[in-house]
């Protein structure tokens, strides 16, 4: 059955596959021969060659465009040999026929041997403990540890993610972790009650503490040969989690050996703080041997909490089934019946009195009424159950987690408004206020949320919610649709990127950025580019594509290439507005003249800087404003000319008078000159 | 205060009206006493420029106006037609029989206002040819201005026309 539905896919991909891919110049996708087998929840995947090496037995996986993948860990793995996991031999963009864009693509050292176990309900022939821990712990160990050393996480340990990395069955290696979002392919009883509390696309990184837990579940999982919850939906197994505690959900009436029931209930305590970490592995590993720990369950209330037709015993539960039902948990809480219950029932005076204030605070506050409910509900949630998700109106996010939620939204152009407000309303500052102790992480991130909301407040191009989307998500390729199917991921991309879609636009008219870009330029650049990205909103064209060429002409010099023709022929094109900017028809002709031969040379730093001459620029102003008061002084005189010809008229007849009577006297004068001269002689 | 100071200028100012007013007189007499001290002496030149210079009197008393040039015009020229015959009178016998002898001559009395009517005719065509010659150096102005603006507007577009702000 099952090998006439892989046939049955193999059929349907060869149709609609295409040219094969190719990676980096050096690895070949074979696009018409897909592998079933490897499939990940969220990659496909397909036979991949290397060039150099063709006896080499690899794999690709072609991620899912909408959705963010892991880069940051894929530059850490790559290359990386340990026991545990399958080789990450290569990644990067790819154009990918079948999608008909690029898609991320990642090349895996292809296991010998099949999957450990192909589905959450399928059974396989179970490790015993005399070999688990050579087969298994040993090498996950080693491989969380080599990860560690790397400052990353796995977020994908579970039984469906393990490879027999050779024919023998010997030898078992954790699969792929970077195609999508930490945790994003984790069944629910992989991960820890928070993260399993959280959106799957926003679980976040987490901590190696996730990895160790998510390596008791697998343990469980291998022991056994099967999915002992396999019987339970994800939200009955939160449920038993939150009320009976991991081990003894997953454990349950099982007979375990006594050295493995003190390894599971390390791994699976649920107190993050106790569960176990590397070092107390090792120690394991060494042969010493501690008494199992003992899970402390949260303290069960004398009496129940009555909402939404059930009732709850404990906070936690409480607290997860007000999440799911916002509107209705608002007013109980309101009317006082949650600070009672925990004063009689549950007799936490403390957490009672902090809810009170809250309450109060809430109903006596000048902001409106609506948005202070809400702010109160998460506060409240924050309060019952601290290590939980930030959980607001139905959307439930570790804070690390954020960002891959954001990124998906808007790669699906779903409705982002509520990630808006969450960062408009600062509702991670008091997840971040309710933590007990102290971690930089946690400062970090909270700093960071405060300048997302800044971002947020201004709506220029270069901030906004894609701002946002960059800060969070330091690997995620640019939205832009003006990069069409282009993967850019670092800003040296970006030019090369905008250089080729030049050669294709049809639009003369359209601006070589948008929003993305600049928001892109803003998160990626090393430098504060904030004052520049500002200058793209001007209102004025000719300003703002000078902004535009001054960003793109620092990131030419800085990140090259040096020439980009198609570009610089773009921005040459809309440079009209600028040499217009200019007075002098002299100038106006030169830059003209000028402006060709630079870009045939595909410089945009040459094009800045003749058309941002300063001292040119101060030299137009002046002299036109020299050329305008001559104007307007030739401009009064010819009037003056031709308004005065009464006066004129007036002078003419005084000056003709006057001329007359000189000429009379001097007549009188050289006569009498000449008489007298005549009659002296 | 401002009004003993007025009437301090005013005082001086009338004081110098006074003054200048009484000089002017007193001149004026001493002239004319001169002139009627002369009359016996040269009354022959003073009949013959009465005479003939009567065309310029006339000038003098006809012309109405801010700009009263015409005596000198017509004086200069009357003057002119009659200076030959004065300088007979005087080189000659200066009696009053000659000077009537003169007038009585109608070639002096044709030179003397012979001139005098040149004198008006010249008096007449100057302002016009005065008033043409500026009007055509104003038009050659205006051209040149013109010209210039152009020059401007070819160099620096139609916005330098536009006044500058």
């Amino acid at each position: 059955m099952a090998e006439a539905e892989d046939a049955r896919t193999e059929t349907q991909a060869a149709k609609t596959a295409g040219p094969p891919g190719v990676l980096r110049d050096r690895f070949t996708i074979r696009s018409n021969q897909p592998l079933p087998d490897l499939f990940t929840p969220n990659a496909e995947a397909y036979v991949a060659e290397d060039k150099r090496d063709p006896n080499r037995s690899l794999y690709a996986l072609i991620c899912r465009p909408d959705l963010p993948p892991r880069v940051t860990v894929m530059r850490a793995l790559k290359g990386v040999l340990s026991p545990g996991i399958v080789q990450l031999v290569e990644w990067g963009a790819m154009n990918w026929a079948p999608a008909g864009r690029q898609c991320m693509t990642v090349v895996y050292e292809r296991p010998a041997g099949k999957r450990l176990m192909a589905n959450l309900r399928s059974e396989f022939r179970r490790i015993d403990e005399y070999d688990i821990q050579r087969r298994v712990v040993e090498p996950m160990v080693s491989a969380i540890k080599e990860l560690t050393s790397r400052g990353i996480t796995h977020r994908a340990i579970r039984a469906t993610n393990l490879f027999y990395m050779d024919g023998a069955g010997e030898r078992l290696a954790l699969g792929d972790c970077v195609s999508t979002p930490a945790g994003f392919d984790q069944p629910l009883v992989f991960e820890t009650i928070e993260s399993g509390m959280a959106n799957p696309v926003a679980r976040g990184s987490g901590t190696y503490s996730d990895d160790l837990y998510s390596l008791g579940v697998m343990l469980i999982f291998l022991f056994l040969g099967r999915n002992p919850v396999a019987h339970l939906d994800d939200e009955a197994i939160l449920k038993q989690k939150i009320q009976q505690g991991s081990y003894g959900t997953l454990v349950g009436d099982e007979r375990l050996p006594l050295a493995l029931i003190e390894l599971l209930r390390g791994l699976l305590c649920d107190d993050p703080d106790q569960r176990w970490d590397i070092e107390s592995l090792d120690l394991w590993l060494s042969g010493r041997r501690l008494s199992p720990l003992q899970s402390r369950m949260e303290k069960r209330a004398a009496r129940g909490f009555p909402f939404n037709g059930k009732e709850y015993f404990n906070c936690r539960e409480l607290a997860q089934a007000m999440a799911k039902n916002w509107e209705a948990a608002i007013p109980p809480v309101l009317e006082g019946k949650l600070e009672l219950w925990l004063r009689r029932a549950v007799e936490d005076k403390e957490r009672a009195q902090v809810i009170a204030d809250v309450v109060r605070m809430a109903l006596t506050g000048t902001t409106d009424k609506k948005v202070a409910a809400d702010l109160m509900l998460c506060k409240v949630l924050i309060l019952l159950d601290p290590p939980a998700p930030i959980r607001y109106k139905g959307f439930n996010a570790m804070p690390d987690g954020f960002g891959s939620a954001l990124a998906a939204v808007v790669a699906q152009k779903a409705d982002n408004r509520l990630l808006v407000e969450i960062i408009l309303r600062a509702v991670p500052s008091l997840w971040f206020e309710a933590r007990k102790a102290y971690l930089p992480d946690n400062s970090l991130m909270e700093g960071n949320f405060k300048e997302l909301k800044a971002y947020l407040g201004q709506t220029g191009m270069g901030f906004g919610l894609e701002r946002c989307l960059y800060e969070l998500n330091d690997a995620l390729p640019c939205q832009s649709s003006l990069l069409g199917e282009d993967y850019v991921v670092e800003l040296k991309e970006l030019l090369p990127a905008l250089n080729a879609a030049a050669a294709r636009r049809s639009d003369t008219k359209q601006v070589p950025v948008d929003r993305h870009i600049a928001a892109f330029m803003g998160a990626r650049a090393r430098s504060d580019i904030d004052r520049n990205l500002q200058g793209l909103s001007d209102p004025e064209p000719s300003k703002a594509l000078m902004a535009l060429l001054n960003l793109y002409a620092v990131f030419q010099y800085r990140l090259g290439p040096e020439s980009l023709p198609n570009l610089t022929a773009w921005l040459g094109a809309l440079a009209q507005p600028i040499v217009n900017s200019f007075h002098s028809r002299d100038r106006r002709k030169e830059l003209d003249k000028e402006l060709p031969k630079i870009i045939r040379r595909g410089s945009i730093v040459e094009i800045y800087n003749l058309l941002d001459n300063a001292e040119a620029k101060d030299k137009d102003v002046n002299e036109f404003a020299w050329a305008q008061a001559q104007y307007q002084a030739a401009e009064e005189e010819i009037k003056r000319v031709k308004t005065d010809s009464e006066e004129r008229a007036d002078e003419a007849e005084r000056v003709g008078k006057q001329t007359a009577a000189m000429i009379g006297i001097l007549i009188a004068f050289v006569t009498t000159t000449f008489v007298v001269i005549s009659k002296v002689w | 205060m401002a009004a003993k100071k007025k009437s301090a200028v005013a005082q001086a100012q009338a004081a110098a009206k006074a003054k200048k007013g009484g000089g002017v007189g007193m001149n004026k007499a001493a002239v004319l006493m001169i002139l009627a001290a002369l009359v016996p002496f040269s009354l022959p030149t003073v009949i013959l420029l009465f005479f003939t210079g009567l065309p310029t009197l006339g000038a003098w008393a006809s012309e109405k106006g801010r700009h009263k040039y015409a005596w000198l015009c017509v004086g200069g020229l009357n003057f002119a037609g009659v200076i030959p015959y004065l300088f007979t009178l005087w080189f000659g016998v200066h009696t009053v029989d000659e000077a009537l002898n003169m007038l009585s001559d109608a070639g002096v009395l044709l030179w003397a206002y012979g001139a005098s009517g040149f004198g008006w005719l010249l008096y007449m065509i100057t302002p016009p040819m005065v008033a043409s010659w500026l009007s055509f150096t104003t038009d050659r102005r205006v051209a040149s201005l013109k010209s210039a603006q152009k020059k401007l507007v070819e160099e620096w577009g139609e916005e330098v026309s536009r006044k500058g702000g």
